[in-house]
């Protein structure tokens, strides 16, 4: 069947090419920038390694298109019932977001560096807008969006999981991360910050595609596309397999 | 072994589809109930969007009711012409039903008036159900039904014009009846963003009288096409139908609706309500619990019921 020929294992490796784009000491490479969605598609991994100046910390982040995110509020009513109780929209907010550092944040950039690269959580909380009432509000919905956002896995931190060894007069780096399948088809934009004296002296990016391919693709299209004709197929296949199965447990004396 | 799931955009072990499709569709061979009551939730919880799962139920319950039909159809237990007038009312109560929320909407608190609605509603129907059924047990040989007492109803539904014998029910009835009651039915079912079935069975046994064996052959019948409606507009207007969950459902599901169907002729009446009473009241108690204990996540993805 065409699905398994679109079969691919998990974990391929695929070139991945950084554009360095401060000064030339800061190099990445990875090993993918277009992770396929078949059939048996169940997350990847990526890859981040490359060179920089020694004695500088570095920080990756990994991000989609930043954009609206629309989720529903739990809350008590009556001070009895949890229900929804209305609906939290946040703008200028990326569907993914990992960040993964040498040292803890804090202790190697500065307040405003932070907040102009929007580098952690509360450097997001500061960037994104809320329909939130007032600070508290803003505070207490963000905490829960990030809380939800861990929980389905498309956003994550970690300190002190980049690998640093040394080299001739630099310093090599790795990281291997987990690429969830949560993670919706899309452009993402890796970018890698080098840090000295809690400034931001260099920075490299490049882009990881996550695209449908094969059956999956086709799937997807139709059922946005052509939404009629997706819903006729849905109906005959239930109704062709309904029978089907019926007309087996018949021959077999299941029904008389 | 996992698959990747196109509309829903994520990746499951097709054993837990698979398994799930097969439990539920069992009930559904079983008791003549569609499911969806279970099977959404339960999708939702191996990390299904509410909207796909609620949509791709709709098309699986397609497959596993045209398979349970066609297995209590071979052994004369579906009444297609009460079938036909109570989807007929349905259709009507559902339209109602989809305005009714609208306005309810428009007036604020449209998520609490569901949610009351739905727990009242099982939970009602699961009691009456659990102890009429543990007292018809208690008492089966001894006593006839009592049929003086509810003269009054019986009377009333007599005197209603359009009379007409439902052959294959062995009861007679104004067309009228199952075509309010299944409005009825569809203007909740509306309102709960369920098809029903597990309300249809109680009006069908208590209101209109029909045997329980041909109650849950005719009640899989109207929910074939109720699923087949609901699947169509859910795929051309929201997009939300997951082909492949629903063949991943469907293989579990039409093989347990026919396991239910052949179980379900060895079991007495009474048996199969107070079971059939017994999850009502299972699921009604663990959605009064969702209600009332404080949820792990204080935001969820929007759209769903």
């Amino acid at each position: 069947m065409k699905f398994f020929v679109c079969f691919q294992a998990l974990f391929i490796s695929v070139p991945f090419f950084f554009v360095n784009t401060a000064s030339a000491k800061l190099t990445a490479k990875a090993n993918h920038d277009r992770i396929t969605v078949d059939f048996f598609y169940h997350g990847s991994t990526v890859s981040v390694k490359g060179v920089s100046d020694p004695n500088k910390d570095l920080i990756i982040k990994i991000t989609s298109d930043e954009g609206q995110q629309a989720l529903r509020e739990k809350g008590k009513l009556g001070g009895l019932l949890w229900m929804n109780v209305g609906e939290l929209k946040i703008d200028h907010v990326p569907n993914i977001y990992f960040l993964h550092s040498t040292k803890d944040i804090e202790d190697i950039l500065s307040r405003d560096e932070i907040n102009k690269h929007v580098i952690g959580y509360p450097a997001l909380k500061n960037h994104v807008a809320m329909n939130a009432s007032d600070e508290a509000e803003k505070d207490k919905w963000f905490n829960e969006f990030i809380k939800y956002k861990e929980f389905s896995k498309l956003y994550g931190t970690t300190t002190g999981q980049i690998s640093l060894t040394e080299g001739k007069g630099t310093q090599n780096y790795y990281i291997l991360t987990q690429w969830p399948y949560q993670a919706p088809p899309g452009n993402y934009t890796v970018t890698v910050y080098a840090v000295k004296d809690r400034k931001v002296v260099e920075t490299a990016t490049s882009n990881v595609v996550v695209e449908q391919v094969g059956v999956v693709k086709e799937l997807a299209n139709i059922a946005k596309n052509n939404a009629a004709e997706y819903g006729f197929i849905s109906i005959f296949a239930a109704l062709s397999a309904g029978f089907g199965v019926a007309m087996i447990f018949r021959k077999n004396g299941g029904a008389h | 072994m996992y698959l990747y799931l196109p509309v829903a955009l994520t990746s499951i072990n097709i054993l837990i589809p698979i398994c799930l499709g097969l439990g539920v569709g069992l009930l559904s061979g079983l008791f003549g109930v569609g499911g969806g009551f279970l099977m959404t939730p339960l999708l939702i919880m191996f990390g299904i969007p509410s909207t796909v799962a609620a949509a791709t139920d709709s098309n699986q319950i397609v497959a596993a009711s045209v398979s349970g039909t066609y297995a209590h159809w071979k052994v004369g237990n579906v009444d297609f012409k009460m079938g036909l007038y109570l989807l007929a009312g349905g259709f009507i109560g559902g339209l109602v039903g989809v305005e009714l929320i609208k306005i309810l909407r428009a007036m604020g608190d449209a998520g609490f008036v569901i949610k009351i609605t739905y727990v009242l509603m099982l939970g009602s129907v699961g009691i009456y159900m659990f102890i009429e059924s543990l007292q018809s047990m208690k008492k089966k040989k001894t006593e006839k039904v009592d049929e003086e007492k509810d003269s009054k109803v019986v009377r009333f539904l007599k005197s209603l014009p359009l009379q007409t014998r439902f052959e294959k029910s062995g009861v007679t009835h104004s067309a009228l009846v199952p075509v309010a009651l299944g409005g009825f039915v569809g203007v909740l079912a509306a309102i709960m963003g369920v098809g029903g079935g597990f309300l249809m069975v109680p009006v069908m046994f208590y209101i209109l009288r029909m045997p329980m064996h041909v109650i849950v052959g005719t009640s899989l019948f109207q929910i074939l096409f109720t699923c087949i409606e609901v699947t169509f507009l859910q795929s051309y207007t929201n997009h939300t139908v997951d082909f492949i969950l629903a063949i991943l459902l469907l293989v579990g599901s039409t093989v347990g609706a026919q396991i239910g169907a052949t179980f379900g002729r060895k079991m007495k009446g009474d048996q199969l309500k107070i079971i059939l009473a017994s999850i009502v009241l299972v699921v009604t108690a663990k959605i009064v619990l969702e209600l009332t204990l404080a949820p792990s996540l204080l935001l969820s993805q929007a759209g769903g019921h």
